[in-house]
C-alpha cells in the first residue's frame, strides 16, 4: 500500500510523517512518534485507554485512521502538564488514589480533561457517562470520579482568581 | 513496636503516580529495542484434534519473516504456565501438562505456531500462510461430563478420569456425628461462571538473547522469579543466565500471570533464540481472552447441619470445579474454597471434597479470590436460607457461628485476630440493615432489598503451597536507604507500602526511601504478588532487613558515642541515646564514618511467613426491576479487618477494585461457550464488565484488628473485596423479590425467566 505523508499538531508540535493508510492514529503516536503514555486495551474502541483529544474531542485512536489526523490539533497524555506544572487533573490522580496500575490512567485523564475543557461544574452522573466509555479494572471509579470533581474545582478556583 | 508511627498509617503520594499519571511510566508493552521483532501466534481453531501436518515453508518464505516456531524446533519439555509448578510441596508433585507448542491441541485458542517478523503485519500475515492439517478429537466442555468414564481424556491422570493433580480431602471433627447431632440438615448446589481478569495490559513480553546466551525477559508476570524458573528450566539453563523482569509496571493482573504470562514469554524467548533478536509478544485483547486463564467455573455442594438455636453441628463442602485444557492453578484452588468456605464458621465437625476436572475450554488458573468466591456464594447464600428457614435474622445466625480467635479449624495456622464481628456491626449500620423488609409497598414493580455475606481469606499462600521471601535493606553512604524486593507492584501500591515499613523500621524520612523491585537479576528470591501476600510476607521480609541494617548501624553508632547499643533510638534520621541528651548522631554520619573505614550496612531479610486471616462484611442494597428482571446495585458498604492499614488510600483503592469485579461477578461478568468450544464473550463488548455508570456508592470502612503475626499488624487485602460480594448481592437480590438464586450472574434475562417463573 502507498505510503501518505501525514501533517499535524501533536501536543502543540507540527509532525510530518509517512504512513500507510492502514495504520491507526494510536499505532502513529506509540510506535512511530514513540510517545507510549497513550496505551492500548483493545485495538477496537471498546475500553478507553488509546483516548485522546483530537480537535477538542476526544476520540479512541485506536479506531481512528491516521490520515483523519490530517491537519488537526491532537493532544496526548504527553502534552498536557509537565511534572513541576501537572495538570489539574494529573494532581488530583494522584491526590485521590485514582491510580492503581495506571493503565487505563493516561485515557481515563484525557476523557476527563475533554469534558473538563467544555464544562467546569459537572455533576458526578456527567462525569460517569463521560468515563463510561474507559474502563478501569482496578479502581472501582470511585476515586476516578472524586479525582475529576476535584480537579474541576481546582480549574474553576483558577479561572475566577 | 511503637504505636505512633510517622510513616506507616499515612497517605503518603505513592511512589508510581507521578509517570503514570504523566503518562511516562513503562509498561512491557511499550518496549521498544534495537532490532526488535514482533511476534504472533497462531491459534487452534479447534477445541480438540491432533496436528497432521504442518507446513510453514511458505510462512518462512515470506520477506520479513525472521523465525517460525512450531512444536517441531522448540523444546519438549513440559511445564506448568503457573507459579505453582515452582513452589509445590513433596509429596505433591507439580503437574506439569503442556509445551510451549505441541502436537496435540486441547481448547479453541491453544498455540499451533508463532511467527517472529519486522512488522506486526507481516508476522499477521505469515501466521496466514502456514497450513496445518487436523484430525479432530472427541470433546468434552462441563466438568461433570468431563470426569464419565466414556469422556475423551485430556491427559493422563493418577487421580481419577480427566482430575489434575490430587483430590483434595480436608477434615475435622466427625462429620456423620455432627449431622446426627442436627435438627435439621439443609444442602444445596451452586454453579459458578467463567469470569475473567480483564486486567487492562494484555500478557506481554519481550525477550533478548545477547550473543554469549544470557537471556532478558521483560514481561508481565506477578512473579519474576519463579518466572525464571520455568523460563530456565523449559530452555534448559542456568537460573542465573536467565534475567526475567517487569520494566517495572504491570497494567493489572488480578492472577491472570502468577507465573508466566500465559505463554508470552517461552514464546518471544523461543522465537528470539530461533531469529537471533530481539522478539516482543503481545496478545491482542481476543487472545487475552481466549487463550489466558479465567476464574474456575463449576460446581459447590453445601451441606449443612444445624440445631434449632441456629448452631451449625456439621458442613459439608463439595467442589468440581472446571480446569480447562491445563491445569495452571488447578491442583490448588479447589484447596482453597473448601479451605476459606469451612474456616469463615467455627463448626466442629466439618469435611471438605474437592478437585478440578479437565475439559476442552480455556484453562482456568488464579483470579482474585482464588476459589474463596465460588465457595463463599454458596456458602453464604445456603446460610441466609438456613436463617430463613429458623427465623433468624441474617446477622444473628453469623454472629452466633463465626470463627473467633483461639477456637479450632481447619486451617493449620491458629486464628490470632479478628475484626468480624465489628465489621459486620459497622457495615449494618452504615447499610441502615433495620430497613431490611420495610422497604417496599406491595405493588412497587421496583422492588428494594438488603442482604449481607461475609468472608476471610488468606496472607500468603502457605499451606497451600509454599511461601517465602527475601529482601535486602542497604544503608546509602548519605543514610538514605535502598530497598531490593523481588516482588512486582501491578497497581496494588506495593513499592510504596514496603518503602513506608522501611522508613518506619529504620527511622527516617519516606523520601530517603528508594526501591529496586521485580528484577530477578537485582534481588534475593521472593516468590511475587499473588495470594493477597505483598504487604505482608514480602513486608515481613523488608521489615527484618531494616531491623537487621539498624541493628549493625547501632552496634557501629554505639561505638562512636561510646553508649551501649540497647539504649539507642532513631527518630528522623538521628541517632540518640534514650538515656542521655547529648548523645545523638545522624545516620549519614554513621554511614560515611563507616564507608570511611571500609563498611556498609546491609540488612537481609529472610522470612518464611506465617499466615493471618483477613475479615469482611459485604452489605448490598438492591433495586430489582420486576418487570425486566434489571438488578441495580444501589449501595455496597465493605467493612474490612486488614489488620493495619499501612497506607489507608490504598487499602481503600484495593477495597473498591475488588468490590467492582465483585459486583461484576454476581450480575454480569460471564464467559460463556458454543457447541464447537468457542468463547461467546471474547471481547469487551461482549464480556459485560462494569463501567462507572454500574458502580454505585461503595463505601470501604477499614477496621484493624492487629494480628501478631504481620508487619505492623497487617493482613492481607488484595482480594477480600470480591470474597463476598456476590453472596452479599444474591441475598439482598431475595430480600427483594424472594427468589433465591442458585447460579450467577444474575442477568437480566436470568431474573426476569426466574420472575416469570413463580408467577
Ligand atoms: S485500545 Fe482503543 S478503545 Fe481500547
Ligand atoms: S488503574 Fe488499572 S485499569 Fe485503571
Amino acid at each position: 500500500m502507498q505510503k501518505k505523508i501525514l501533517k499535524f499538531k501533536l501536543n502543540g508540535e507540527l509532525m510530518e510523517l509517512l504512513v500507510s493508510p492502514s495504520d491507526t492514529l494510536v499505532d502513529v503516536v506509540r510506535d512511530q512518534l514513540g510517545l507510549t503514555g497513550t496505551k492500548k486495551g483493545c485495538g477496537k474502541g471498546e475500553c478507553g485507554a488509546c483516548t485522546v483529544i483530537m480537535n477538542g474531542q476526544s476520540v479512541n485512536s485506536c479506531i481512528v485512521p491516521a490520515m483523519q489526523a490530517m491537519d488537526a490539533e491532537v493532544e496526548t497524555i504527553e502534552g498536557i502538564g509537565t511534572s513541576d506544572k501537572m495538570h489539574p487533573l494529573q494532581e488530583t490522580f494522584i491526590d485521590y488514589g485514582a491510580i492503581q496500575c495506571g493503565f487505563c490512567t493516561p485515557g481515563m485523564i484525557m476523557s476527563a480533561k475533554a469534558l473538563l475543557d467544555g464544562n467546569l461544574s459537572p455533576s458526578r452522573l456527567q462525569i460517569k457517562e463521560t468515563i463510561a466509555g474507559n474502563i478501569c479494572r482496578c479502581t472501582g471509579y470511585v476515586k476516578i470520579e472524586q479525582a475529576v470533581l476535584a480537579a474541576a474545582d481546582k480549574l474553576k478556583a483558577t479561572k475566577d482568581k | 513496636m511503637k504505636k505512633d508511627y510517622t510513616v506507616v498509617g499515612k497517605n503518603i503520594r505513592k511512589l508510581d503516580a507521578l509517570e503514570k499519571a504523566m503518562g511516562a511510566a513503562t509498561f512491557t508493552t511499550d518496549i521498544k529495542l534495537p532490532g526488535m521483532l514482533y511476534g504472533k501466534v497462531l491459534r487452534s481453531p479447534y477445541p480438540h484434534a491432533r496436528i497432521v501436518k504442518i507446513d510453514t515453508s511458505k510462512a518462512e518464505a515470506l520477506p520479513g519473516v525472521k523465525a517460525v516456531a512450531t512444536y517441531l524446533n522448540t523444546p519438549r519439555v513440559k511445564f506448568n504456565t503457573s507459579a505453582t509448578s515452582t513452589f509445590t510441596i513433596p509429596p505433591l508433585q507439580p503437574v506439569e501438562d503442556q509445551y510451549i507448542f505441541d502436537s496435540v491441541v486441547r481448547y479453541v485458542g491453544d498455540e499451533v505456531a508463532a511467527v517472529a517478523a519486522t512488522s506486526k503485519k507481516v508476522a499477521e500475515e505469515a501466521l496466514e500462510l502456514i497450513e496445518v492439517e487436523y484430525e479432530l478429537l472427541p470433546t468434552v466442555f462441563d466438568p461433570l461430563e468431563a470426569m464419565k468414564e466414556d469422556a475423551p481424556s485430556l491427559h493422563h491422570c493418577e487421580a481419577g478420569k480427566n482430575v489434575p493433580g490430587e483430590k483434595i480431602h480436608i477434615e475435622m471433627g466427625d462429620i456423620e456425628l455432627g449431622f446426627a447431632e442436627a435438627d435439621n440438615v439443609f444442602e444445596h448446589t451452586f454453579k459458578l461462571p467463567v469470569q475473567k481478569q480483564a486486567q487492562m495490559e494484555t500478557q506481554a513480553a519481550v525477550a533478548q538473547v545477547s550473543v554469549d546466551g544470557k537471556v532478558t525477559v521483560w514481561s508481565t508476570t506477578q512473579t519474576p522469579h519463579p518466572s525464571r524458573r520455568i523460563l530456565a528450566t523449559i530452555f534448559g539453563l542456568p537460573y542465573s543466565k536467565v534475567r526475567v523482569l517487569n520494566p517495572p509496571y504491570i497494567g493489572g493482573g488480578f492472577g491472570v500471570r502468577i507465573g508466566l504470562s500465559a505463554k508470552a514469554e517461552p514464546i518471544a524467548l523461543a522465537l528470539a533464540m530461533l531469529a537471533k533478536q530481539p522478539v516482543k509478544v503481545v496478545y491482542d485483547r481476543k487472545e487475552d481472552f481466549i487463550a489466558s486463564d479465567t476464574r474456575h467455573s463449576g460446581y459447590v455442594t453445601v451441606k449443612t447441619g444445624v440445631k434449632k438455636d441456629g448452631t451449625f453441628t456439621a458442613r459439608k463442602i463439595v467442589g468440581i470445579l472446571n480446569s480447562g485444557a491445563y491445569c495452571s492453578w488447578s491442583a490448588e484452588a479447589p484447596g482453597v474454597l473448601g479451605a476459606m468456605g469451612l474456616s469463615i464458621y467455627y463448626c466442629p465437625n466439618q469435611m471438605y471434597d474437592g478437585h478440578s476436572v479437565y475439559t476442552n475450554t480455556t484453562p482456568a488458573g488464579a483470579m482474585r479470590g482464588f476459589g474463596n468466591p465460588q465457595g463463599m456464594f454458596a456458602v453464604d447464600s445456603q446460610v441466609d436460607i438456613i436463617a430463613e428457614a429458623l427465623r433468624m435474622d441474617p446477622m444473628e445466625i453469623r454472629r452466633k457461628n463465626i470463627m473467633r480467635p483461639g477456637l479450632p479449624w481447619v486451617l493449620p495456622y491458629p486464628c490470632q485476630s479478628s475484626g468480624l464481628e465489628e465489621c459486620m456491626d459497622l457495615g449494618a449500620k452504615a447499610i441502615v440493615w433495620d430497613q431490611r423488609g420495610k422497604q417496599n409497598q406491595d405493588r412497587d414493580t421496583i422492588r428494594r432489598g438488603i442482604g449481607m455475606a461475609i468472608g476471610t481469606h488468606v496472607s500468603n499462600a502457605w499451606p497451600f503451597c509454599g511461601d517465602y521471601s527475601n529482601a535486602y535493606v542497604t544503608v546509602q553512604q548519605d543514610g538514605s536507604i535502598q530497598v531490593a524486593s523481588g516482588v512486582p507492584d501491578m497497581g496494588t501500591g506495593t513499592i510504596t507500602t514496603l518503602s513506608q515499613m522501611a522508613a518506619e523500621v529504620m527511622g527516617i524520612a519516606f523520601e530517603q526511601v528508594g526501591i529496586t523491585f521485580a528484577d530477578t537479576e537485582s534481588t534475593p528470591f521472593e516468590i511475587g504478588s499473588h495470594a493477597s501476600r505483598t504487604c505482608y510476607a514480602s513486608g515481613t521480609a523488608v521489615v527484618a532487613a531494616a531491623q537487621d541494617a539498624k541493628k549493625q548501624v547501632f552496634e557501629y553508632a554505639a561505638n562512636m558515642l561510646e553508649v551501649t547499643p540497647g539504649e539507642l533510638d532513631i527518630e528522623n534520621g538521628i541517632i540518640y541515646s534514650t538515656l542521655t541528651q547529648e548523645k545523638s548522631i545522624s545516620l549519614g554520619q554513621v554511614a560515611m564514618e563507616a564507608h570511611l573505614r571500609g563498611q556498609q550496612f546491609i540488612g537481609v531479610g529472610r522470612i518464611i511467613p506465617q499466615n493471618a486471616p483477613p475479615y469482611l462484611a459485604h452489605f448490598a442494597e438492591v433495586e430489582v426491576d420486576t418487570e425486566t428482571g434489571k438488578v441495580r446495585v444501589t449501595k455496597m458498604v465493605a467493612a474490612h479487618d486488614v489488620g493495619k492499614a499501612i497506607h489507608p488510600l490504598i487499602v481503600e483503592g484495593q477495597l473498591e477494585g475488588g468490590l467492582a469485579m465483585g459486583i461484576g461477578y454476581a450480575l454480569s461478568e460471564e464467559i460463556k461457550y458454543d457447541d464447537r468450544g468457542r468463547q461467546l464473550n471474547n471481547g469487551f463488548h461482549k464480556y459485560m464488565l462494569p463501567t462507572a455508570m454500574d458502580i454505585p456508592e461503595l463505601e470501604a470502612i477499614i477496621v484493624e484488628a492487629e494480628d501478631p503475626t504481620g508487619p505492623f499488624g497487617a493482613k492481607g487485602v488484595g482480594e477480600t473485596g470480591l470474597v463476598a460480594t456476590a453472596a452479599a448481592i444474591a441475598n439482598a437480590v431475595y430480600d427483594a423479590i424472594g427468589i433465591r438464586f442458585f447460579e450467577i450472574p444474575l442477568t437480566e434475562e436470568r431474573v426476569y425467566r426466574a420472575l416469570k417463573e413463580c408467577k
